[in-house]
């Protein structure tokens, strides 16, 4: 790795070496033309010049160190993969600074694109007729990995992961799990510093989902490499990310560690209770606002219960919140009202 | 790991390296091809017809018509035979340009600019055509008919040249199909652009002196299909005489080569990827 | 009505058309330097002939021709084959065999809005410049009214070969090779690259009774009047060759569809 080069580009407040990617106030607009609804509008549009400007990603500021797994997360048209296109070079940010390994991405993306590995979900990037054999020979080629380091990472494919099935099977004959740990494989084949995962996990059964978390775990450990993960599925999240980011609109809006994740509203815990028809009533309650002994008692003089359960909750039911919580405060200044609402509606 | 990265040679990935890699690709995609043999005998068919289709008008033609512009049959065979040899590269190597819409169209564009190569080189290695080649024998076939009616003498030399020219008419090609394939970038819909310009290249077997003032300018220049036969073939048919446009042809059609790839990068440049 | 559903898809496609606005400029301005080069090599062609008439044709009359031949060509062409072997691939073809309308039904519809989009942007154009240019060559009367018919007819003509070869990519993938050898059959023998006059005298008698001729050459005829074809006794047969073409192309077509999409489904593909 070239050292000296990070130094130079270096920004500020960046003191740590071991940043893998540092982004500084990064804007992405795209000009897009103003359609009309209906016939008329169709062929008003053939001669209108009404663009408008859309704001992608606003001002998002961020460091990922070396050999973290983070999770990338929020809604759909968020601004999660204009991110990562800026990230790995494709696209050039409005304005802002990336920086991936010490290089700019869109200034070098050859040069960057040595140094990082890229799987989209359901967009297989191998060679549709070919055994996944000769994609990895192809890819050893392209990346010009050394024989050595190549037949080191097949060793470490092997014993994290059953390959001998898929190794000589044309890509076009695998099923979707199959394709999808194919194309994580010959990602960090290159052993590249930074790997982007973009919803590997979506469409797969529970079973290959677990096998695909345990071999990224796996390739993290023992390469340790920068493992960008973005997905809807909070099982991911749970198994592989200490740090998550959440961006809504093109704003960050969440950025710290999974523990601190669930703290983010207060302290939420579901109480279950079974009644005496056996039905059972579920409540999420705020522990900074209620006490859980409380709400039992109260229940309890209402009618008789017959047993209770105390769970923590789920990553996912946080995410929901926070999701909700975004959309809300853009419908209303008065977030901490709507955030109340909100918790209301839960209830 | 910094390690390796560090022992890698700095300057690499020169045209050796691309040749290699385009090598390695094509085997694999041929060993692939042969398992689809229905596939292969389709497509086979259809290049055959087409030719023999483009044979039968051709003929039609000559039957109502002695001659063109002071062409005859035979020098005009040779010209229809010139211009299929010299579409054979664009056919075989080049192909992918006709899947380059939809998949900018449905986003998966994208996975070409993830590897440390050639984005052009990339996208255009993914698909090597083999029923070009029947094409190629067809050409062959022809020009080698006209070639012995005509009477054009066999030396080194005019192999030499013939070589040559016909490089350097397929550049020509090559150029149009990139330019034309390379709109997608920046409108939607312009798929048909592509259908056209194929076309086009059914006009290239007929002498461009038949094409007067601006129009000869501009199928010379700007949409340059008077260089695809009529220009390079001159270097065989004339003795004396030849336009100081075909000695040109060479240095042009590297240079429209050159410019069409300039536009087909900047395309990838400024797209932005939303489709998805 | 049914009408009405059917209409709903003949606007989202013209909606759908309108969208590639730059597109559909590019593509008459491509066209234009296609007939440019049409022009020339006819012009070529009939001044190394010597003489003004070729099988009973002049320049203007070839020109027209042709002209409105691509114009034709362009207002017709269609994408079905393209798009079936698009959708086999990507498995989407279940989605369409799902919808509530019947499948050929709903593609005919669906490309019927781009029909009228093309027929007014290629088509009128094309037909006006050529009126201008040649002071009026073309005559004008109730052969446009047949001429509409007949175009009409030739539309669905070409629509029940386009199904059918598009059926047959449920068997291969190799939607080139197919879509190559239907193409070139209907451009050289429909007389789109050639007028049909210009054909070797048996040969023409075979074209003609063909389907391919009920594509372009007969609305083409209808409309230039071509051998006083405004008689009844002109105008019938060759209706009657469009609609008996019409009729055996569409059952052929939905016999061939049903009996394919009914083995696919038996074997599970």
């Amino acid at each position: 790795m070239k050292k000296h080069t990070f130094r130079k580009h270096k920004l500020e407040g960046t003191d740590k070496m071991e940043n893998a990617i540092v982004m500084k106030n990064v804007c992405k607009d795209f000009k897009i033309l103003n359609r009309h609804e209906g016939l008329k509008g169709s062929i008003r549009d053939l001669f209108s010049r009404d663009y408008k400007t859309i704001s992608a990603v606003k001002d998002v500021s961020l460091e990922i160190a070396r050999g973290e797994i983070i999770g990338y997360l929020g809604p759909n048209g968020a601004g999660k993969s204009t991110t990562i296109k800026m990230m790995t070079g494709v696209l050039e940010p409005t304005s802002g600074e990336i920086m991936v390994n010490g290089l700019v991405p869109y200034k070098e993306r050859t040069k960057n694109s040595e140094r990082i590995g890229v799987v989209f979900g359901q967009r297989s990037q191998l060679w549709w007729s070919l055994p996944l054999i000769e994609s990895f020979r192809l890819l050893r080629d392209i990346y010009m990995v050394p024989k050595k380091d190549y037949e080191e990472m097949l060793e470490l494919y092997r014993s994290l992961v059953d390959i001998e099935p898929i190794l000589h099977k044309p890509v076009r004959q695998m099923s979707l799990g199959q394709r999808t740990l194919s194309d994580i494989l010959a990602a960090f084949l290159h052993n590249p510093a930074i790997v982007f995962l973009d919803e590997p996990t979506i469409g797969l059964d529970v079973s290959m989902k677990a096998k695909i978390r345990s071999l990224i775990q796996g390739l993290n450990a023992e390469k340790n490499t920068t493992v960008i993960l973005t997905t809807h599925d909070m099982g991911d999240v749970d198994a592989l990310c200490k740090r998550i980011v959440i961006i809504d609109e093109g704003k960050k809006i969440y950025d710290n560690d999974i523990e601190h994740l669930k703290s983010y509203f207060g302290s939420y815990r579901t109480l279950r209770i079974r009644h005496a028809d056996d039905t059972w009533e579920e409540r999420v309650i705020d522990e900074t606002k209620e006490d859980v002994m409380d709400v039992i008692m109260k229940k309890q003089k209402e009618q008789k219960i017959k047993d209770i359960q105390l769970q923590e909750i789920s990553t996912e039911e946080v995410i929901k919140k926070i999701y909700e919580n975004s959309a809300a405060s853009k419908e209303s200044a008065a977030v901490s009202d709507v955030a109340e609402k909100k918790e209301e509606a839960t209830v | 790991m910094s390690d390796t990265t560090m022992t890698k040679p700095k300057a690499r990935r020169g045209f050796g390296f691309y040749v290699r890699i385009y090598r390695k690709i094509l085997v694999q995609d041929l060993k692939s091809k042969m398992s689809y043999r229905a596939d292969f005998v389709i497509s086979t068919i259809g290049m055959i017809m087409t030719n023999l289709s483009g044979f039968v008008t051709f003929l039609i033609l000559f039957k109502n018509f002695p001659s063109i512009n002071g062409w005859d049959y035979y020098h005009m065979l040779f010209l229809y035979g010139f211009s299929l040899i010299a579409l054979t590269p664009v056919q075989c190597f080049f192909d992918n340009n006709w899947n380059l819409r939809f998949q900018v169209q449905s986003g998966d564009f994208i996975k070409y600019c993830f590897r440390p190569i050639n984005v052009f080189f990339y996208f255009m290695s993914e698909v090597f055509d083999v029923k070009g080649l029947g094409q190629l024998a067809f050409g062959i076939g022809t020009l080698v008919y006209a070639w012995v009616h005509i009477g054009i003498p066999v030396t080194p030399l005019v192999i030499a040249k013939l070589v040559l020219f016909l490089l350097t008419a397929s550049l020509f090609m090559i150029a149009i199909m990139n330019a034309a394939a390379a709109t997608c970038f920046w409108i939607v819909g312009s798929g048909y652009v592509m259908v056209i310009m194929f076309r086009f290249k059914d006009f290239a077997k007929y002498p461009s002196n038949i094409f007067h003032g601006v129009f000869r300018i501009l199928f010379t220049f700007v949409i340059p299909i008077a260089f695809v036969a009529y220009y390079p073939s001159l270097a065989i048919l004339e003795s004396e005489n030849v336009p100081v446009l075909t000695w040109c042809a060479p240095a042009l059609g590297v240079l429209f080569f050159y410019l069409s790839y300039k536009f087909w990068m900047l395309g990838v440049s400024k797209y932005d990827f939303t489709g998805s | 009505m049914n009408m009405r559903r059917h209409l709903a898809l003949t606007r989202a496609g013209i909606m759908e058309s309108l969208q590639y606005r730059l597109g559909t400029a590019v593509t008459l301005f491509a066209n234009l330097i296609y007939l440019v080069l049409v022009y020339f090599l006819w012009r070529a062609i009939y001044d190394s002939a010597g003489t003004d008439v070729v099988n009973g044709m002049t320049f203007t009359d070839t020109m027209i021709y042709l002209i409105l031949a691509t114009a034709l060509f362009n207002f017709l062409e269609m994408f079905v084959v393209w798009d079936m072997s698009r959708s086999i691939q990507s498995g989407k073809i279940i989605l369409d065999l799902l919808k509530p309308m019947n499948f050929r039904t709903y593609t005919f519809w669906s490309y019927s809005g781009s029909h009228v989009v093309l027929f007014t942007l290629t088509f009128i154009p094309t037909f006006i410049v050529v009126m201008i240019v040649t002071n009026g060559a073309i005559p004008m009367g109730i052969n446009l009214l047949y001429f509409i018919i007949a175009t009409v007819l030739a539309l669905i003509v070409n629509f029940s070969m386009e199904m059918i070869v598009a059926t047959i990519c449920l068997y291969t993938e190799s939607t080139w090779g197919i879509n190559i050898v239907k193409e070139t059959i209907v451009l050289l023998l429909s007389g789109a690259s050639i007028p049909l006059a210009f054909f070797p005298e048996m040969f023409r008698k075979v074209v003609e009774f063909l389907p391919f001729r009920a594509v372009y050459d007969i609305p083409l005829t209808i409309l230039l009047k071509k051998n006083g074809t405004d008689t009844l006794e002109e105008l019938l047969p060759m209706f009657g060759l469009q609609l008996a073409w019409c009729v055996i192309l569409t059952v052929a077509g939905i016999l061939f569809w049903n009996h394919s999409v009914r083995k696919i489904t038996v074997n599970g593909g």
